[in-house]
């Protein structure tokens, strides 16, 4: 550990001020609390967010795990790990179970979390509200009289234009029947995930200085019409060529000299571990 | 933080942390009780959890409240270095005495519709027995969960209720003993009927 900087980076402090409001997240799922993102060794939009709770939540007893996009081994996740254990020593793994907290950019992962489990999400823009305006005051008053017709509207836009819902990530949803919420970049693939999960879910926004959370056993329903159901991707008569599965989220890979397309999951830990399970 | 050092085991940086993990397993989890006299057994005073809460989420970026208790107000600021404030005012309201609970609550900062994260919290020291269980449901619980409390509790819940807040407006209510049971209620907790 680098003696140099105080455990887990930041000052007790922000620390502080961050857990304050984590707690206020809690309090009032789906709303956004601001607070004072502070500078990090990173970019903002890399995952600050997602990192200032991280290292506002973590001691010496968790076991980290990090994922980008589902891989434990892109650029985005293994610079996070070294980072979380340059200034902590804590353990990281890349075993979902294992992990107590799971900091995540655009994917939850496929096996279901625990009580016992958090799962940090890193979130770029997390005003749902955003796409129809642009104003922040404007927004926050939206939020507050519950005002969602121009969410809505868009929505019922794209059925007439399109004949189906064309938003792909970050589909909107509600939260407890009271506020829309940004699910983050997660494809619709993983918006069920959030409804009336065991574990915790804390989303952070390091450049928006925004904090919000859904605790476990929330509802968390993904915005539809009564005769236009919410659809999430639908992967029918495809499998992942490294293990088989046909349930997961599956990546496109395409060999631009053979002009092949193969899929494989979007989860590498999931798919190591029911490779691991065939080969036994 | 001086005076944490001199004079309490408490660490700042490692048993705050611990601290504020049980913490927030109790508010994402409202009905469930946490223990924190590990942690408050490293602080001196009449009132050690109270003090544990205190040091965890407290400093010079919020203010608190006391009520009519000054020796455990002026541990607090010594601590902390949060700004005393009135009751309907304060970010964190301390209740050790259950005679002030009633105004704490009933002054307490409710927040706005579209700042509701500006209310208060409003922590009460509770040692009486159970003397029944509450059905409490909303989210953090999966379908109902049958608590025991105490007098305190309950009353506390009914005023509470009583002040009819309009959602997202509200208090957040945190329950700690001398033993070391923690219990959270957030504003969203409801109590189901018998």
């Amino acid at each position: 550990m680098n003696k140099n900087y105080n455990f887990a980076f930041l000052d007790e402090g922000s620390k502080r001020e961050i857990r304050r409001a984590a707690l206020k997240a809690v309090a009032i799922p789906g709303y956004q609390v601001p607070f004072g993102s502070r500078e990090l060794p990173i970019g903002r939009g890399w995952g600050t967010g997602g990192i200032q709770l991280t290292l506002s939540l973590i001691g010496p007893d968790d076991m980290l795990k990090v994922i980008d996009q589902g891989s434990d081994e892109s650029v985005n996740a293994v610079n996070i790990k070294k980072f979380v254990g340059l200034c902590t020593d804590i353990e990281t793994t890349t075993d979902t179970r294992k992990a107590t907290i799971i900091q995540t950019r655009h994917r939850i992962p496929e096996i279901p979390l625990t009580n016992e489990q958090i799962l940090i999400l890193q979130v770029p823009i997390p005003e749902p509200l955003r796409v129809v305006e642009a104003r922040e005051e404007v927004t926050k008053k939206m939020h507050a009289e519950k005002d969602y017709a121009p969410m809505w509207l868009q929505l019922y836009e794209s059925l007439v234009k399109y004949k189906r819902v064309t938003i792909a990530s970050e589909y909107p949803c509600m939260v407890e029947g009271r506020y829309m919420m940004n699910p983050s970049p997660i494809p619709k693939f993983d918006n069920p995930k959030l409804h009336k999960a065991e574990c915790l879910y804390l989303f952070g926004a390091g450049r928006e200085k925004k904090i919000y959370a859904v605790p476990p056993y929330t509802e968390v329903v993904s915005l539809a019409f009564d005769d236009i159901p919410f659809e999430k991707e639908s992967f029918t008569g495809k499998i992942c060529r490294l293990c088989g599965s046909a349930d997961t989220y599956l990546d496109e890979v395409f060999d631009a000299q053979t002009g092949e397309r193969v899929y494989q999951c979007s989860d590498t830990s999931y798919c190591q571990e029911v490779r691991s399970r065939a080969a036994r | 933080m001086s005076a944490l050092l001199r004079k309490h085991n408490f660490d700042s940086v490692f048993d705050s942390q611990k601290m504020f993990r049980l913490i927030l397993e109790a508010m994402a989890n409202p009905g469930r009780i946490v223990r924190i006299e590990e942690y408050a057994d490293k602080l001196f005073g009449d009132e050690p959890e109270l003090l544990a809460v205190a040091v965890t989420l407290l400093d010079n970026g919020v203010s608190f409240s006391a009520c009519e208790s000054e020796p455990l107000s002026e541990e607090i600021a010594a601590l902390t270095l949060a700004k005393r404030e009135r009751p309907e005012a304060a970010d964190f309201v301390f209740v050790r005495d259950l005679k002030d609970m009633n105004d704490a609550i009933e002054s307490a900062k409710r927040g706005s519709l579209s700042d509701p994260y500006t209310s208060a919290v409003v922590i009460l020291k509770d040692d009486k027995d159970p003397v029944g269980s509450l059905m409490l449901s909303g989210p953090g619980i999966d379908r109902c969960i049958e608590v025991p409390v105490s007098m305190a509790v309950k009353n506390a819940l009914t005023l509470r209720d009583a002040q009819e807040y309009e959602y997202p407006q509200g208090i957040d209510l945190f329950f700690v003993s001398s033993d070391g049971r923690f219990l959270a209620v957030p504003r969203l907790t409801q109590i189901e009927a018998a």
